[in-house]
């Protein structure tokens, strides 16, 4: 016997549309707006910067004029920024409990609607 | 109905118009990604140096020659629009791919958002150069968007010859600025000192995370397989146009990290907004200049137009199965184009275009990307298990069978990890995402879905069920 | 007044334009052809037909 869907009435698809668009716009701008987002370099000024003291040799000097930036001082945020690589071990396995298991999840729960598109598709002898 | 189009007899089904040859679908994909060369890459650099940014170069070509191979294989065989969606249908499963589809929209309305973005930047900084400061960028991006939107709604064979003409362009741009330097046109020289004076910057930790904006040097070219339904001979063309464009992309890859590793301060190009046009005007060369900012801009449009192409594609196939509400699967009777999935996804576009920082967008793209990798991986496995090689006729069978697929999965593993060092918050708040959008799916949407009708290819019943 | 400041009305005009030219056509497609037959187009059609995946 195959399965006979439901019909759904204009409001139903406006609502589901509805419902996906604010998950999405949900999940890009929650992180922005709780300000847990992006990694940022950290600029370490040395004190009366020279090219020199930033490690800058000619021909790079001469590249940094091109670019419009004469000025060891204006470049020496530039150059200096790190980014911290420095992680917690906990994050680290939350996430990759979180990546595995939404796969497992998503996996498992396929299957199970597979086998009955299987059914229905190849049940009855065609 | 071999050639695609709506015989007389068959008046009343509306379908995809089949007009596209091998040069649209290496279009398609280079077009898309090629704009990674343009922008974006060099934060790489950024985030591990400049051997750092070669290796994760090379690292992230080796993971989209897999991909390539993988997908040429599926997608040669389950030639549906939607692409990978289409496949997880048939191989995986219902809700993985609604997952699929999901990640494929994301992906791409992500990417056209970040390329619409770069357009408003690099106009800004044009106009800046001639003295025009405070550029309002909206118009443009907003431009941009409709503009592509439109070429789009006007038929897929305009729009994807449209995206030959100005993909080529903006590869031979790269070709000549690569060659004019290496014969001496630059006034600067070319300077890879910092490779031996500061070879890590960061260590070993560097090259990994700098494989998370290494993946932007490839980013996309698995769309070429949404066009499917609109290929004269999918099972030719669609391995041929992948392929060469994954080669094309590993040769205008290389060449981009020499010129601007050579001509620009690694410390500049880590954070730079527009690498290319940035080494053309370190060369001095005027002539350069113009052609890379037209490079820059080709390279943009050209993958925001690839862009509104597979990602409606992509909500297209969901609404023509009812996963989304069937408003959607609907065909233009004239210009045979999904047309109202086109329409929804601009305003979509809009709302990251004009709202959100790029390394946020871009972010959230390549997070959708890799998840729809990891996907590819044990997809290949189950569909080589559920129809051996002697069950069905492929259209291409990748060498090596498990090899490509275990490379993969250890390369996503690790851009997982670089993308942990610095962004982890954003992969947990779209991993949650992706959860309860399942959830929802699982016990919602899936009602209205008609269950036998969505395995549509004419293969024997499956291995094992 | 330069070429800049122009510009940016050029570029919001053509935007309204190229948005109205698409919403314009979407609604007059939408009154004009039965809901039926735009949603008709079914995957694997051509498929079935076109080529056999058989050895």
């Amino acid at each position: 016997m195959a399965y006979k869907p439901p019909k759904q009435g204009l409001f139903g698809q406006v609502f589901d549309v509805l419902t996906l668009l604010v998950l999405t716009v949900g999940a890009l701008y929650i992180p922005l707006y709780m300000g847990l987002a992006g990694a940022a370099k950290v600029p370490n000024p040395v004190a009366n910067p020279t090219w020199q003291s930033l490690g800058q040799n000619a021909a790079e000097q001469q590249q940094w004029a091109a670019l419009g930036i004469t000025d060891p001082a204006a470049a020496n945020n530039i150059i200096t920024a790190r980014f911290d690589y420095s992680f917690s071990w906990v994050a680290l396995v939350v996430m990759a409990v979180l990546v595995v298991g939404y796969f497992v999840l998503v996996v498992r729960l396929s299957d199970r609607e597979y086998r009955e598109v299987i059914e229905e598709r190849f049940g009855e002898k065609r | 109905m071999a050639n695609g189009t709506t015989s007389k007899t068959q008046t009343e089904r509306l379908q995809l118009l089949r007009v596209l040859g091998p040069a649209h679908i290496w279009a398609l994909g280079v077009g898309i990604v090629l704009v990674g060369e343009y922008m974006g890459w060099n934060f790489s650099v950024g985030k591990g140096g400049m051997i750092a940014g070669l290796i994760a170069c090379w690292v992230a070509g080796l993971l989209y020659t897999c991909v390539a191979m993988i997908d040429s294989e599926v997608t040669s065989t389950v030639a549906a629009a939607g692409g990978q969606y289409a496949q997880a249908k048939h191989i995986v499963g219902p809700l993985m791919a609604f997952n699929v589809g999901l990640f494929l929209v994301m992906a791409y309305t992500m990417l056209e958002a970040a390329n619409a973005i770069t357009v408003g930047f690099l106009l800004d900084t044009v106009a800046g150069i001639q003295g025009h400061s405070g550029l309002d960028q909206h118009p443009f991006i907003v431009l941009s968007i409709m503009f592509l939107a439109w070429l789009n709604y006007r038929g897929v064979l305009a729009t994807l010859t449209f995206n030959l003409v100005i993909t080529a362009i903006a590869f031979l741009a790269i070709i000549v600025l690569f060659l004019s330097v290496q014969f001496g046109a630059s006034s600067v020289p070319l300077d890879f000192s910092a490779i031996t004076n500061d070879p890590l910057p960061y260590g070993w930790v560097g090259i990994v995370a700098s494989l998370h904006f290494g993946l932007w040097y490839y980013l996309g070219i698995e769309g070429t397989c949404q066009a499917a339904e609109e290929v004269r001979s999918p099972a030719r063309s669609l391995p041929y146009g992948t392929m060469a464009g994954i080669m094309t992309l590993l040769i205008a890859a290389t060449m981009t990290w020499y010129v601007c590793s050579g001509l620009i301060p690694w410390e500049y190009l880590g954070q730079a907004g527009t690498p290319l046009f940035d080494a053309a005007r370190v060369t001095g060369n005027s002539w350069l200049m113009v052609l890379l900012f037209v490079g820059t801009m080709f390279a943009t449009l050209a993958s925001a137009n690839g862009c509104i192409n597979d990602a409606s594609r992509a909500w297209f196939s969901m609404g023509r199965d009812r996963y989304l509400p069937s408003w959607f699967g609907a065909v233009h009777p004239v210009y045979r184009t999904p047309y109202r999935a086109i329409v929804f996804l601009v305003p979509i576009a809009l709302i990251f275009a004009l709202g959100a920082p790029l390394d946020q967008v871009v972010t959230f793209s390549i997070l959708s990307g890799l998840l729809g990798y990891t996907f590819m991986t044990f997809n290949m496995i189950m569909f080589r298990n559920k129809w051996p090689l002697d069950t069905i006729k492929r259209g291409y069978v990748h060498p090596f069978h498990p090899l490509p697929t275990i490379v993969l999965l250890t390369l996503c593993s690790t851009a997982y990890f670089a993308v942990f060092l610095g962004y982890g918050t954003q992969l947990i708040a779209m991993l949650c995402f992706y959860i309860i959008a399942s959830l929802w799916f699982h016990f919602r949407r899936y009602q209205f879905v008609r269950r036998g009708d969505q395995f549509t290819m004419p293969w024997p019943k499956p291995r094992g069920y | 007044m330069d070429v800049w400041s122009k510009l940016e009305y050029v570029a919001w005009g053509l935007s309204l334009m190229f948005g109205a030219l698409m919403i314009i056509d979407l609604i007059r497609t939408d009154s004009t052809y039965d809901n039926d037959l735009l949603t008709s187009s079914r995957e694997g059609e051509i498929e079935a037909t076109a080529e056999r995946h058989i050895i």
